[in-house]
């Protein structure tokens, strides 16, 4: 039973989070050993970095402005992320959990515990009843080794990833409408586009180096459009902004496309010879007028035609987006009226025209590639395709049958744990008890389980509840490729090795595997020969890395997928020529009129409520809740409401607020501000416990990509408590509403 | 020396990400301390945000009101932080600095403001900040690429009072741009300039657009089972 | 003015010689060079500080330090003692900054101050050692031409005295160890380092302290030999650290005086009227200093 054995402030005093201000060795003299050249371990982007290693241990970092996607830019994590390492609550031995919380142990009995634990939960329940979640900020050497380790090891059907929390709406309908998984357009092709369309896409907090791609664009005389419920900072000087209400996005595309068609802003020859299903599409939006839209969506007609005269008429354009219209139950359904808006105007597969979603974590692209998700072989294969399976299952030398069929995904797991179908979890980088919506529900999955079994670097919320922790390694630990947001696979190399007894991640499952049985077929002695074989394994398949290797990809900054020789140049722009992915090489429309969200508001719950990031912090925070600079930046999350509202609640700004949904309640200070839709209240979701942004969302899925609906659900807000005195600081009353330009 | 090489600063380009002050402390120089400081103008009613490096004055208050000699002047125009041995905190250029630069470490008994990097930039290599900075707000590199690339114009001549002053660091303006609305509000619907933002909570009725649209589709359920992953 | 308070600084330094060692009877004209060097460094260090001095926030500083200081009398001498011992005796401002800076620096201040303590009296020939008659193994210590204390040249008391000049020397020489260990390996330090500010002053120091230890080496060791050779050298070098002082780096340790006035000024604005922000109201200064201020530009 895997509940927590002392309280909270004990583990916290153990294991942290603390707060790490300074580099190994203070600030004193940082003679640098070496410059590694690396990558950044946050955000999709994976700038470029040099990492100064001072006897074994990161010390700081130099600018790497060679690279060409962000030339030595970096946002505040990347700046401080090397303060991650030789940090004091780093785990340094395996642990096993006690009476009281965990004592030191070794990798014998650590690894014995684990395999016994796995060995007697599929004897008694099935194979399928042991599961395996593994992270998308891992490399992609680690993520083949993922799922090959459950397929082959474990031989469960249950394995998946905490991508499934982040991008497979996207992915999902990438498929769907072109074929194949990938944004279409390298970064360098948005300061080329005269029209950009950015929506559901905190570019500015998310993924701050594309800020500066974006203003080049405009620079060039881009025009911007910036849809969002909040004035986010690239909204603040955008050409157009689109307050949309949450949950109302398709909707909005739907929208701009019915005015584009009526103005006759549409590519007829080009639908016409690499598309499928205009008409139906045609047919659905003609009833989205614009005053139509305007009443679902919140946003002022006038707004949806000037979008439309933007984006319609344009020369070269770009589609931008990321969570915001994919975290929801009809996420797939969003991204896909977006690219509607695309494939109308013909205008992708060229210089400065196309589309991208922009992956929000680490490996976001490559970790969702190589078969570490419950429907997805190596290669991007399905392992529903009979040819996809016999081609896998002859790679590995097993029988097809052998291979396990499709399991479940990352929530549903967390479902059948509850339900008590599944009794036992490895879990590698993945923390779910902060990032999966309806965190009372996921702790109380977790208490069910006979077995937790965790393998990470700090001692994470979930990690708490582990009865072994298996000391793994930071990203600059180890070596291998990551495969960026654009498509790009680019080389991480190792700058310090894991300290004290802890591991390389990918040394920790060959030796599972071997405790397993499986010894011969986790035999590798370093992960160039993983990439080597997860290259091997990609042939001929949908996403193919055949023709990449460590040395090719050192010396070209990296190469776009597919690659499928080792002489090809890689493919940094996807369906040149109108070529797309599917058997006919044609682009499918999709004509998904628009539903409401799972949960809308009523009388009861009467705010929409959503949740994204702030810059400062990264997912779960297990990282970055650790780095003293980065916690300062923004210590704690705030409820974003606009005065009008705070005005009906009689909040005043920093008044401690309680918002409560159908699944649970915080208390947090309130931020009164007017770039947020009166109707709307934000809360950051990198936190744990009472402050968890998680114990408020909806854990309703999509019905296709099985993300939950993180960015809407119904809520309340209430005020509890005055804001804490502070020092004498009071704003004049300034009138704002003068400078309004409509 | 890299003459051609200089710094611009484009408020409209930023996005209060901080890397610039976080990257600030990491220049080895500073060792920690943030010489530079990025704030909300106001937040209350926007997210505009503004860095503030050292202008580097070509006639520096902060050296002229300093009692100790501890802010000197390089060749280069570089407006130095405090001489550590000759720095005796008395705060005059903290007060008299016409762009609020230079910030007192009171734990120090020490002034520190941005020295543009002077490890760095002595040696032709470009600002912490200015390399790091994600949106080109700071920008460090030639007259001839701002002038030829950016839409903004760049001033380094200020008026503050009678008092003119005239910087090494050029500040980008935006004559083009009309003043933006910083309000929701403004982005609404005209109708919604007064709307409750309770308006939609009425009891069954959990979506605005529900008996507009939905009473003439089918079951989009359904149409979702044709279509597999 | 400045050329008039130097002169007045050196008749000073000469007044204080002449009436010190007793119209020259005890004056030792071997010392003859580094008196002369003193009297010009003094007449140099009184104009480079009369010059700073009167520049404007400089005087206005001053100006308001000793109005403090007269306007309730004795009353700010405890004040004043207190921020002379935290920031000039115990330096705890550079220990905030860094604790080896804090022990470099103590090490260099304190051993030079000790060395000067002791040679600046003997130049002057306001001390010298007088053998008791009588008895050569005993000498009389005179000061001013006084009798103050003996000792037995054989005695412990004997070792110090001879000694306190090769103990600050060692002093000395371990804060030097400890700014070229910093000098060659802080980074930060490394790139923006001057020749003339930082590493010169520095070797001047250095070289003072070597060949001062030299002579004890070359008499206690080596019978004497390359004395005068040494003698020479560490005259020279004497010489040019102090026409060194006024000129760089080590003009601080006099500047510093302003940082009493500036502990005074603080105290009083922070009891007197308070300036506020005019957006945000927050409270940033003492309305005397932002007032004081608007007069130092102009």
């Amino acid at each position: 039973m895997a509940t927590l054995t002392q309280s909270d402030s004990c583990y916290t005093e153990q294991f942290g989070p603390t707060l790490s201000f300074a580099p190994a060795g203070g600030w004193g003299s940082r003679q640098p050993d070496k410059l590694v050249k690396t990558h950044c371990c946050f955000c999709g982007v994976q700038c470029g970095i040099q990492l100064k290693v001072s006897d074994n241990k990161v010390v700081g970092f130099e600018p790497w402005e060679e690279f060409p996607v962000n030339q030595g830019k970096l946002c505040p994590k990347g700046v401080k992320r090397y303060l991650q390492n030789d940090h004091p609550d780093r785990l340094l031995t395996p642990l096993v959990r006690t009476d009281s919380g965990f004592r030191a142990a070794t990798w014998d009995e650590a690894l014995s515990k684990t395999v016994a634990a796995i060995k007697s939960i599929q004897g008694k329940f099935g194979k399928d009843a042991f599961a395996f979640l593994g992270g998308a900020s891992m490399t992609n050497e680690k993520a083949y080794l993922n799922g090959k380790f459950a397929r082959l090891a474990l031989q469960t059907a249950n394995i998946d990833y905490n991508g499934r929390l982040c991008m497979v709406s996207a992915g999902a309908a990438n498929r769907m409408a072109f074929g194949v998984d990938r944004a279409a357009n390298p970064w360098s092709d948005i300061p080329l586009a005269k029209a950009l369309l950015i929506t559901g896409a905190n570019i500015a907090e998310c993924f701050p180096i594309l800020t500066d791609h974006v203003w080049r664009a405009r620079d060039h005389g881009a025009k911007i459009i910036v849809i969002d419920p909040r004035i986010t900072p690239i909204a603040r000087t955008a050409d157009l902004f689109l307050p949309v209400r949450p949950g109302r996005d398709s909707a909005l595309a739907n929208g701009i496309l019915h005015v584009m068609i009526e103005r006759g802003w549409i590519d007829e020859a080009f639908i016409a010879a690499h598309t499928h299903d205009f008409d139906k599409v045609r047919a659905l939006v003609a009833k989205y007028t614009p005053a139509l839209t305007e009443r679902i969506t919140g946003v002022p007609a006038a707004s949806i035609v000037k979008a439309a005269e933007i984006w319609g008429p344009a020369e070269t354009s770009m589609l931008l987006h990321a969570r915001g219209i994919e975290h929801h139950t009809k996420g797939v359904e969003n991204v896909l009226t977006y690219i509607n808006l695309v494939l109308a105007t013909g205008r992708i597969g060229k210089p400065g025209c196309g589309y991208g979603t922009i992956t929000g974590q680490g490996n976001g692209q490559g970790g969702r590639e190589h078969g570490q998700r419950c429907n997805q072989l190596p290669g991007g294969r399905d392992i529903n395709k009979p040819e996809h399976r016999e081609f896998i299952a002859k790679f590995w030398g097993v029988p097809e049958p052998e291979l396990p069929k499709q399991g479940l995904t990352a929530c549903e797991i967390m479902d059948a744990i509850e339900r008590g179908e599944i009794k036992g979890l490895l879990s590698i980088s993945f923390n779910p008890l902060v990032s999966i919506p309806d965190a009372s529900r996921t702790r109380a999955a977790l208490e069910k389980l006979e077995f937790l079994g965790c393998i990470d670097f700090f001692l994470s919320e979930t990690a708490r509840h582990a009865d072994v922790v298996l000391a793994g390694s930071l990203q600059e630990e180890d070596e291998g490729t990551v495969t960026t947001g654009e498509g790009r696979c680019v080389r991480l190399r190792n700058s310090v090795s894991p300290p004290g007894d802890a591991r390389v991640d990918w040394q920790i499952i060959c030796d599972l595997a071997a405790r397993l049985g499986n010894a011969a077929a986790f035999n590798y002695a370093r992960p160039k020969e993983i990439f080597d074989e997860l290259a091997a394994a990609s042939k001929g398949g949908p996403i193919d890395y055949s023709g990449m290797s460590y040395e090719r990809l050192e010396q070209n900054f990296g190469i776009f997928w597919p690659c499928p020789a080792p002489e090809h140049p890689g493919t940094p722009r996807l369906f040149e020529g109108g070529e797309f992915h599917h058997p006919d090489g044609r682009a499918k429309f999709h004509a998904f009129d628009y539903r409401p969200p799972a949960e809308d508001v009523d009388a009861q719950f009467p705010l929409f409520f959503t949740s994204g990031r702030v810059v400062s912090q990264y997912l779960s925070g297990t990282q970055t809740r650790r780095i003293g600079a980065l916690v300062e930046q923004y210590p704690e999350p705030l409820c974003e409401m606009h005065p009008r509202l705070a005005a009906k609640l009689g909040v005043k700004d920093r008044d401690l607020v309680r918002v409560s949904t159908r699944r649970g309640e915080i208390t947090v200070p309130a931020q009164v501000v007017t770039s947020i839709r009166p109707d709307t209240v934000f809360v950051p979701y990198h936190w744990p416990g009472r402050k968890s942004a998680n114990l408020l969302t909806n854990r309703a899925l999509d019905p296709i990509s099985k993300i939950p609906e993180f960015k809407v659900c119904a809520c309340k807000v209430e005020k509890v408590a005055d804001a804490p005195a502070q020092p004498a600081r009071q704003f004049p009353a300034r009138s704002q509403r003068a400078a309004s330009t409509r | 020396m890299n003459d051609a090489l200089e710094f611009f600063i484009d408020p409209s380009r930023c996005i209060g990400c901080q890397a610039c002050v976080q990257a600030c402390g990491e220049c080895d120089t500073h060792r920690g301390t943030a010489m530079i400081h990025l704030d909300y103008v106001h937040r209350p009613t926007g997210v505009q945000t503004t860095p503030v490096v050292c202008m580097h004055c070509e006639d520096p208050t902060c050296a002229k009101v300093c009692p100790a000699d501890a802010i000197k002047q390089d060749e280069q125009g570089v407006v130095l932080s405090a001489a550590k041995p000759r720095c005796v905190a008395c705060s005059n250029c903290v007060l008299a600095c016409p762009f609020g630069v230079p910030k007192m470490q009171t734990s120090f008994d020490l002034m520190m403001k941005c020295d543009m990097c002077y490890d760095r930039t002595s040696i032709g290599r470009k600002p912490m900040c200015a390399t790091v900075c994600p949106s080109g707000a700071l920008f460090y590199g030639p007259r001839d690429y701002v002038e030829k690339f950016r839409r903004e114009q760049p001033v380094n001549e200020f008026q503050f009072g009678a008092q003119t002053v005239r910087t090494k660091v050029n500040m980008m303006t935006a004559p083009g741009v009309k003043a933006l609305p910083f309000d929701v509000a403004d982005f609404l619907p005209f109708e919604a300039l007064d709307e409750d933002p309770l308006a939609l909570a009425r009891a069954g009725a959990p979506d605005v657009a529900d008996a507009a649209v939905w009473h003439e589709l089918h079951d989009p359920k359904a149409e979702l089972e044709l279509i597999c992953e | 003015m400045p050329w008039m308070v130097a002169v007045g600084a050196a008749c000073v330094v000469c007044a204080a010689v002449i009436a010190g060692s007793r119209g020259l009877k005890h004056f030792d004209a071997a010392l003859l060079y580094y008196a002369i060097g003193s009297v010009l460094a003094a007449a140099a260090v009184a104009y480079r500080f009369t010059v700073w001095a009167q520049r404007p926030p400089s005087r206005m500083y001053f100006k308001r330090g000793l109005e403090l200081l007269l306007r309730r009398g004795t009353g700010r001498l405890p004040a004043v003692a207190l921020a002379t011992a935290d920031k000039i005796v115990a330096q705890n401002f550079i220990r905030r900054r860094s604790v080896y800076r804090w022990v470099m620096h103590l090490c260099l201040s304190g051993g030079c101050t000790l060395a000067f303590a002791i040679t600046f009296p003997l130049v002057f020939g306001w001390v010298h050692f007088a053998p008791l008659t009588g008895d050569a193994e005993t000498y009389r210590v005179m000061v001013l031409g006084f009798g103050v204390d003996s000792f037995h040249v054989a005695g412990v008391k004997a070792f110090v005295m001879f000694n306190l000049l090769n103990l600050s020397a060692l002093i000395v020489l371990v804060g030097l160890i400890m700014a070229a260990v910093r000098r060659f390996t802080d980074a930060g330090e490394r790139a923006t380092q001057k020749f003339w500010e930082d590493i010169l002053p520095l070797l001047l120091i250095f070289a003072v302290t070597a060949t001062g230890l030299m002579l004890t080496v070359s008499y206690k060791f080596l019978g004497g030999r390359g004395h005068s050779l040494i003698a020479v050298v560490h005259l020279v070098s004497v010489l040019a650290l102090l026409f060194y002082i006024p000129f760089g780096k080590l003009f601080h340790m006099f500047q510093r005086t302003c940082s009493l006035c500036v502990s005074l000024y603080k105290k009083a604005g922070a009891r007197g009227p308070r300036a506020h922000c005019m957006c945000c109201g927050e409270d940033f200064a003492s309305r005397m200093h932002v007032d004081d201020l608007k007069t130092v530009p102009d």
